[in-house]
């Protein structure tokens, strides 16, 4: 179902994959697990011979959320829960969701409550990175995962079916790494909304077979530079609704690096081979890039886009500000100021999912590029 | 008011156990601005933190969000807040962290003041944002923080002991993180001392707050969140015991007198309140509530600082088994059954679930755990929305007419009863 897709079919899928998620579950006969962003190792869920689907929010209306989260929690904890509240619950057998924040840490008590008959386990992320408990937590919590969904299914992994699907997800990071470094320098054979769909579709649908897709698309794209094109650094958490980066190719903005967790943050997910699966899974989570609810190193975020910025050539940073994330809303006054001192432009985009109109987005954006173009800023 | 007339005002005599806080509070406040005089490091930690170990080091320990209370109580928090906000932070955050922002870049206070700070311990099984406001702080002079990161209890056993070992490395690496801050090698023995004192204190603090059982209640949650003060900021040191020692027999005389916070034929609502307070509403919420034989006698909230510290244990063990259970890291269903537990306990009768806009911590289970008490209880409850601090988001009008429909129900109900 997902192995032979155009770009432009990527790009229609990414918009609401569910309804082919639940014909090749239907064909397949195997069960579904969700979880929200970020970091659950998707590794271990497939190991067991699950579909592991990422939950990155809907356009669809809220009905119930309101009703548990009041207006003023993160609009991704939102929207993922009235995407299983209201519209795609039934399709999962059951759910691993990280805490990384007050929101994630209710939002699992809430889940569990209104799904009593399905699977449900946290991944409890260590919310501090640079001391030698949080290793040790971070493979205390993996090991508890293989255990708990092991009960659960009454199965048993080995070393061998975990490194089998290392394998495969790390084949699939490697293949967008070389599209997305493809993309960077040919911002006219590949837009940034088909780049980013790409690796948002990665984490919802089964790898074996979108790998086969990811491979012919690499195979076909073909040099293209394009003309007018201004380097961009993309950073935050997610971007959406997709419509955000096609305001970024509207306006010929190219996002040559980011910090997405819808983005290189995932794509920086190979596990080591090298080395005991666990292990191996183990180091990558501690060498992902900065995520504001997990470091606590107070000026890595500052310093990881200011490195990107200069690596890259880039010309400005946008920062995609999702409404009521308290995690970025403490973190981005210091850090507009900070880079702005460094003399990086900086421009911030309030976004909100469930949002349809992007007018206000699209005239701020142009009027921050046309001052850049001109030199004003 | 002319300062004359003011000082005509016929002054309120102090109970001892009021003299005892307000001397307690200025020794306290004294030492921690002579702090760097004395060859002490000031710490910044929040209220549920394991302060027991910045105690046996001689560390003096502020707490940021009680003087952030002060401010709030004293109606600053819209003004304060506003100038926070004028430097680019949400609305939306934290009330505390607000005003404290504001008072950093103003200097209002209506206190006089907490020092500043050489380091930071954020323990986030309170919340997540004291983490975050905290780091904000700590930019600022370029300071270390340490996270006493506290994963949600959840309520698998043998998770919990995980959790459990994770917290006790940590605060492992706490006490080597404070002896390379303050090259000096921390203490057992005198941490052993100290855990005595705060075992002590959390037991007759428990005692003050269980006071509520009695009928009619000598206690009000608003005597409960006058007298956790010390509770939050002195804990572990012989004056601490010594408070809640006097506290605990003037309110005993009190009961054992049958003296209510309303008298006996008039207290007819027992009420639950779930969340911190609309500090800014503090006693006028008390007037209108016992104006309808309404008090409220307890929330979870108070209670966080009850800990039951095991003295047979090793003290890290002890103090991570304590600080990882407060009710805000426990799940919706065992903060439910707490709540229910003082339900019981104290013969509740009505409920105020207050959605805090400042408090995503507590908030956010709200409406979920309201749903399950009531069914629980089948005790009707109101829900309110406003903020702890932050005057704008309080609706005057609305709030005290939800107040009143919410006791015509219970009368209805009780006159059903009857």
């Amino acid at each position: 179902m997902w192995e032979n897709l155009s770009l432009k079919e990527v790009v229609e899928l990414t918009k609401d994959p569910f309804p082919s998620i639940r014909k090749w579950v239907k064909e397949k006969g195997k069960k579904v697990i969700g979880s929200t962003i970020p970091d659950v190792p998707e590794e271990v869920i497939h190991a067991f011979g699950f579909l592991p689907v990422s939950l990155i929010g809907t356009d669809k209306p809220l009905k119930k959320a309101p009703s548990r989260l009041p207006d003023n929690a993160c609009s991704l904890a939102r929207s993922n829960l009235e995407l299983v509240l209201s519209y795609e619950g039934d399709l999962f057998d059951g759910f691993v969701l990280p805490q990384v924040c007050d929101t994630t840490q209710h939002l699992s008590d809430i889940w569990r409550i209104h799904f009593p008959n399905k699977y449900m386990e946290c991944f409890l992320a260590p919310r501090q990175v640079d001391r030698p408990s949080a290793r040790y937590w971070v493979k205390e919590e993996i090991e508890r995962l293989i255990e708990s969904m092991g009960n659960w299914s009454g199965k048993k992994i080995s070393n061998s079916d975990l490194m089998n699907s290392i394998n495969l997800f790390n084949e699939n990071k490697r293949l967008l790494k070389e599209i997305y470094d493809f993309k960077k320098k040919n911002p006219g054979a590949l837009s940034n909304k088909e780049f980013f769909s790409l690796v948002k579709l990665s984490m919802q649908v089964d790898k074996e077979e979108f790998n086969k897709s990811l491979k012919a698309i690499k195979d076909q794209l073909k040099p293209q530079k394009g003309e007018g094109y201004l380097d961009v650094v993309l950073a935050g958490i997610t971007c959406d609704p997709p419509e955000v980066y096609g305001l970024f190719d509207e306006i010929k903005l190219n996002i040559v690096a980011d910090t997405l967790v819808t983005g290189t943050r995932y794509i920086q997910g190979i596990v080591p081979q090298d080395k005991d699966p666990v292990e191996g899974m183990v180091d990558r989570h501690m060498n992902r890039g900065f995520f504001s609810p997990i470091h606590d190193n107070v000026y890595r975020n500052f310093e990881e886009i200011k490195a990107l910025y200069k690596e890259n050539n880039a010309k400005a940073v946008i920062y995609i500000h999702i409404e009521f994330c308290e995690s970025q809303e403490y973190d981005l006054p210091d850090l507009k100021n900070m880079l702005r001192k460094e003399g990086i432009p900086f421009h911030v985009m309030d976004t909100e999912y469930q949002t349809l109109s992007l007018s206000h987005l699209r005239t701020r954006l142009q009027a921050f590029f046309e001052s850049l173009k001109g030199g004003a800023l | 008011m002319s300062e004359t007339q003011k000082s005509e005002k016929p002054k309120k005599e102090l109970t001892k156990s009021q003299m005892l806080s307000k001397k307690i509070t200025e020794d306290y406040m004294n030492e921690a601005f002579r702090a760097h005089e004395l060859g002490k490091l000031i710490g910044y930690t929040t209220a549920i933190s394991p302060v027991e170990i910045f105690v046996a080091h001689d560390i003096i320990p502020i707490y940021p969000e009680n003087h952030a209370v002060a401010n709030l109580t004293a109606k600053k928090g819209a003004q304060l807040c506003a100038v926070t906000e004028n430097l680019g932070y949400t609305s939306h955050l934290c009330a505390y962290a607000r005003s404290d922002l504001g008072y950093r870049e103003t200097g209002i206070t209506v206190t006089r003041g907490i020092p500043e700070p050489d380091l930071f311990l954020a323990c986030n099984a309170q919340c997540f944002t004291l983490t975050k406001w905290f780091q904000v702080l700590a930019r600022r002079g370029n300071l270390p923080v340490f996270v006493f990161d506290t994963p949600e209890y959840i309520m698998d056993k043998k998770a919990r002991q995980e959790i459990i070992k994770y917290c006790v490395l940590q605060l492992k690496e706490l006490i080597s993180f404070l002896e390379e801050v303050t090259k000096r090698k921390f203490d057992y023995d005198r941490l052993n001392e100290v855990m005595k004192y705060s075992a002590e204190s959390s037991r007759l603090y428990k005692k003050f707050l269980d006071m509520a059982q009695y009928k009619p209640s000598p206690i009000s949650i608003f005597d409960a969140l006058i007298g956790m003060a010390i509770a939050v900021y002195r804990r572990g040191t012989p004056e601490c015991v010594e408070y809640y020692r006097t506290l605990c027999e003037e309110f005993q005389e009190k009961a054992d007198k049958g003296i209510g916070v309303l008298p006996k034929d008039k207290e007819k609502y027992r009420l639950y309140w779930e969340n911190l307070p609309v500090w800014f509403k503090f006693s006028d919420h008390a007037k209108l509530l016992g104006s309808y034989g309404g008090v409220i006698l307890t929330s979870l909230y108070v209670h966080a600082w009850s800990f039951e510290f095991d003295l047979n244990k090793d003290p890290l063990l002890t103090l991570a088994e304590n600080y990882v259970s407060r009710f805000s890291n426990s799940t919706l269903e065992d903060r439910a059954d707490m709540a229910m537990d003082l339900f019981k306990r104290y013969s509740l009768n009505g409920m105020i679930m207050f959605m805090n806009r400042s408090c995503k911590a507590v908030s956010f289970a709200v409406p979920t755990l309201k749903d399950v008490l009531v069914k629980r209880t089948g005790i009707p409850a109101l829900v309110f929305e406003s903020d702890m601090g932050d005057q704008r988001f309080y609706s005057e009008t609305q709030i005290r007419t939800r107040i009143e429909a919410y006791f015509e129900t219970l009368d209805r109900l009780q006159s059903k009863v009857a």
